[in-house]
């Protein structure tokens, strides 16, 4: 039997090494290629994604809902408090829906005088949350729509109020939405009334900091944050939240979408976003912009210092 | 004898995938859609190390690849880094489990401990290197952390639940060989 034993152990183990070193450069090697082409394998992960979480969706849906159920039933003990406190809000709403109807009548009166046609490309795709991303440094949550119901990278997300996100990663039939919340989020915006430009940097909290601010102090909390067209990335005016300060004094974004309770999302079809094909794409514009202008200012600026010296 | 029959072996390895496979249920389930401040531990890697430690013929390098890559696939990590770590770890891990297993349970956290946190300065190493985002480092300490106080529980849940136990020295597989 002993020698029987060494046989086998002599036999199996250089197999077993052999199988370690082929495996270890196989992944490494896909991590490299991702770190290289990041596009080609962001879609075979779309596709893996794309074939697995749908298989598991018919155990998950009754799962989250009985989950769901019971978050309810623990918020039925505050029933009473909770009574009072929406018949307040209820107090409140009435007089907001009275001044509603008065601006809506204006304002209906004012697009007829305008003869205004609001902007006819932008439907949507209402789509039912699969999963979120499963671990607690990505925010990202899969959605049951793909390339088959015609959705495209780079699409805006909006529940019924606010943005949500970011379309990344398109299977054939779930697609993943990068939250704003995700720490590679960022979405150019525009803070409304006193329209400065900012970035919505996310960073793995539930109110993402302004970044790239031109003037803090043109910027008041309770402001409305709304998306820009700058740079095809979203259509113009989509809410994003409002401006909140932190305690350290910094500008962060009360999201205005409900992220706790993201159970449909819209997708906006957007037919003028700018479209990522390379990896190169994602730093140079296809032409530079402005090509023939831009030698003419380095000269003034170099022969300036000696005019004033 | 009869408990490490190849019917047991495959069962085991099968029941691997299957636990594997309730894990990313369990992740993937809609529920936590905020911004998380506690990171919970990586029962995943634990119960990989786990079984490791014990029983290495129930988790094969394949399977191991397998599990992990999917993982990385499917919880949005960059794909194959943590997979490759964990299979080298987990390769380190094997052949100390015999010495292991002589000694008291300390010893045997402490050696997965290790490796784990071995694992994971050089996870946050390389996506630094290759500049890759790597996500706030207070919740990797936390998910270090707790997936450290989660071992024992998960060995002892597959020891009670599933009879994932340390070999004693005089066991043999069925073709003979020492466990």
């Amino acid at each position: 039997m002993a020698s029987d034993r060494n046989a086998s152990d002599d036999f199996t183990g250089p197999l077993k090494r052999l199988l370690l070193v082929v495996l270890v450069l196989a992944l490494s090697g896909i991590f490299l290629l991702w770190r290289i082409d990041s596009p080609r394998v962001e879609r075979f992960r779309a596709q893996v994604v794309d074939s697995i979480v749908p298989r598991m969706d018919w155990a998950m849906a009754p799962v989250t809902a009985s989950v769901r159920l019971f978050r309810d039933f623990q918020s039925y003990q505050r029933l009473s408090e909770q009574n009072a406190e929406l018949r307040r809000e209820l107090r409140q709403m009435t007089a907001w829906k009275e001044a509603a109807l008065q601006l809506e009548q204006e304002n209906a009166r004012l697009r007829d005088l305008n003869n205004v046609q609001l902007d006819p490309r932008l439907t949507y795709i209402t789509a039912v949350v699969l999963a979120d991303s499963g671990s607690p440094f990505r925010q990202s949550v899969l959605i049951n729509v793909g390339s088959r119901d015609g959705i495209v990278d780079g699409w805006a997300t909006m529940d019924g109020i606010g943005l949500v996100g970011r379309i990344s990663g398109v299977g054939d039939n779930t697609s993943r939405v990068i939250l704003l919340t995700d720490a590679t989020s960022r979405i150019p915006a525009e803070i409304q009334p006193s329209g400065q430009r900012a970035l919505i940097a996310g960073d793995n909290t539930s109110a993402p900091p302004i970044d790239f601010l031109e003037n803090p102090d043109l910027v008041r909390p309770g402001d409305r944050i709304v998306t820009t067209g700058d740079g095809e990335v979203f259509p113009p005016d989509l809410l994003i939240g409002q401006v909140a300060q932190d305690p350290g004094g910094r500008l962060r974004v009360r999201l205005a979408a409900d992220y706790e309770r993201l159970e449909f999302l819209r997708v906006l079809r957007d037919h003028g976003a700018r479209q990522v094909g390379s990896p190169s794409a994602l730093i140079l514009p296809e032409t530079i912009p402005d090509s023939g202008e831009a030698p003419s200012p380095a000269p003034s600026d170099a022969t300036e210092p000696p005019g004033d010296g | 004898m009869a408990e490490n029959s190849p019917a047991r072996l495959w069962t085991m390895r099968a029941t691997y995938l299957g636990l594997a496979l309730m894990i990313f249920f369990v992740h993937l389930l809609p529920m936590q859609i905020m911004p998380q401040r506690l990171a919970g531990p990586d029962v995943l890697t634990a119960l990989t190390f786990a079984w490791a430690l014990r029983r290495p013929d129930y988790v094969p390098m394949i399977s191991i690849a397998a599990v992990m890559l999917t993982a990385d696939l499917l919880f949005h990590r960059p794909p194959g880094l943590w997979a490759v770590l964990v299979l080298l770890a987990t390769e380190w891990l094997k052949p100390r489990g015999r010495q292991v297993r002589e000694n008291t349970f300390a010893a045997e956290w402490l050696t997965a401990a290790m490796a784990l946190l071995f694992i994971t300065l050089i996870y946050r190493l390389v996506l630094a290197l290759l500049i890759v985002t790597p996500g706030m480092l207070s919740l990797w300490l936390m998910q270090y952390g707790m997936t450290v106080v989660a071992y024992p529980l998960v060995a002892g849940i597959s020891y009670l639940a599933l009879g994932v136990r340390r070999s004693t020295p005089g066991e043999y597989d069925h073709t003979g060989r020492p466990l």
